[in-house]
């Protein structure tokens, strides 16, 4: 390896970091609560709600789950602004990602409510709660540990799947490396810089789930 | 006081209750007997409707409910009874995220909306009647078996229910284990506690009852004090029944 190319690898850390920490980060945990929320509520109304209700968040999650979120971008950011909707990139990544993660963890949620016993239900019901304190003080605490590893395997899937939002103009992190490409003409030494940088922020959030999981685990011998 | 009166039950095509009707006074103790499949269980899961029942009617404290096929009962009419029914279950079901402490705590301030320092007083009281004062702190995985179904026996008395209901509350346990759940539940007795206890243990049933039922097939087939049930059935399928345990 040339001088040339580590002084390339060095001048491009900071720049390509610092995309991350300004959009790649911040869109992925904003995106992440957004899409969680969506997936419990979603999770919730397909399970329980008025069945005009349970239609709706059925066909969300079929049309989210059928269609590549490539595409999904597109429409959003290329495509709305036809119907009257102009949405800046940054938006428009929110959604786009926000809608998958609530349809994809919707199914992960729906497993893991549907994995806490009956007799759970029937306790918290044989004390006079109600349905929705049922849920809320011994269902979902105990769903909830249940969910965490694959929700942060969607997590990290996450955090991967935000380079896609620079086909949308997006400077974050990959958007960032193709710039610097287009400057030094050095594409091997800058997506594999890139992609250093994406596993260093995985291997970071896989800490972080497993720690989450042991406190989870707190009150469990399994 | 309970008051039963017409009971039945349906799943599906099978009728799991097929009129049961019975009365149990205030401060008495009911022990419902029989083989598994007779009813019994289900019969007791209608006493705080987490079955409801098809036809009959249930009168137990300040609750009067009459059931019909298909008829809705109003959520406050079954939170209603059920805030006056504590029950115990067979398999614990204590809540595994919270301690022995939080367990009994729980309906107090989610469902009466006690104060917490209030409820906790209580759940301590109630702990230290169950012998458990020292395991305030632990985890439901952190107790043995006695010891969680003696945590629910406090649970189930957390709300000041008017009828503590047993659905065979020493069927998982060791024997030795089950003796201080049975020590408990004759101290409730002897304290003037309304239960219905649903059991296989006869011997149990005959020490702690003012009353027993034997239900065979969703029906009552022999009923009285414990002394003439036991000892002077009057029904050729309760002598049988008997005489089979006796064996």
């Amino acid at each position: 390896m040339s001088d040339r190319d580590i002084q390339i690898l060095i001048d491009s850390f900071w720049p390509l970091l610092k995309a991350g920490v300004l959009y790649t980060i911040p869109l992925s945990v904003i995106t992440f609560v957004l899409g969680l929320l969506l997936a419990i509520v979603t999770a919730l109304v397909r399970m329980y709600a008025w069945a005009p209700f349970r239609w709706v968040a059925d066909f969300y999650v079929w049309i989210i789950r059928g269609t590549p979120l490539l595409v999904q971008l597109f429409i959003i950011f290329y495509g709305l602004p036809m119907a009257g909707l102009t949405l800046d990139a940054f938006p428009s990544a929110i959604i786009g990602f926000s809608l998958s993660v609530g349809a994809y963890g919707s199914e992960i949620v729906r497993a893991a409510i549907v994995s806490v016993q009956k007799g759970q239900w029937e306790a918290a019901y044989s004390l006079g709660m109600t349905r929705l304190q049922a849920l809320r003080r011994i269902v979902l605490p105990q769903a909830a540990r249940v969910s965490v590893p694959p929700l942060g395997n969607s997590f990290i899937g996450l955090v991967k799947d935000t380079s896609l939002a620079a086909v949308i103009t997006l400077a974050e992190m990959f958007r960032r490396a193709q710039q610097i490409v287009a400057t030094t003409y050095e594409p091997l030494l800058l997506y594999c810089e890139v992609a250093v940088i994406y596993l260093l922020f995985s291997t970071v959030l896989s800490v972080l789930q497993n720690l989450s999981e042991r406190y989870l685990a707190r009150y469990s011998a399994s | 006081m309970i008051r039963v009166r017409g009971i039945r039950k349906t799943f599906g095509k099978q009728e799991v209750l097929r009129g049961v009707d019975f009365t149990l006074p205030t401060g008495q103790v009911l022990a419902v007997i029989g083989p598994s499949g007779s009813g019994k269980t289900t019969l007791l899961r209608c006493l705080n409707l987490l079955e409801v029942p098809d036809f009959g009617t249930l009168e137990l404290g300040n609750a009067s409910l009459a059931f019909t096929p298909g008829a809705k009962l109003r959520p406050r009419e079954v939170l209603g009874l059920r805030k006056q029914t504590g029950m115990v279950f067979q398999s614990f079901n204590l809540f595994p995220h919270m301690t022995a402490l939080g367990n009994v705590i729980e309906a107090q301030v989610t469902v009466q909306k006690k104060r917490k320092v209030e409820a906790e007083e209580r759940a301590r009281m109630l702990l230290d009647k169950v012998g458990l004062a020292g395991r305030a702190d632990y985890y439901p995985h952190k107790l043995s078996g006695g010891q969680q179904q003696r945590v629910a026996i406090a649970r189930a008395m957390a709300l000041e229910p008017e009828v503590l209901l047993f659905d065979e509350p020493t069927s998982a346990l060791d024997p030795e284990l089950a003796g201080e759940v049975l020590k408990v539940i004759k101290q409730l007795a002897s304290e003037g506690m309304t239960m219905v206890i649903v059991t296989h243990l006869m011997k149990f049933a005959e020490e702690v009852a003012d009353y027993v039922i034997l239900m065979d097939d969703g029906l009552i087939v022999e009923e009285g004090p414990p002394k003439e049930v036991f000892r002077h059935p009057k029904s050729s399928r309760a002598a049988q029944f008997l005489s089979v345990l006796a064996e």
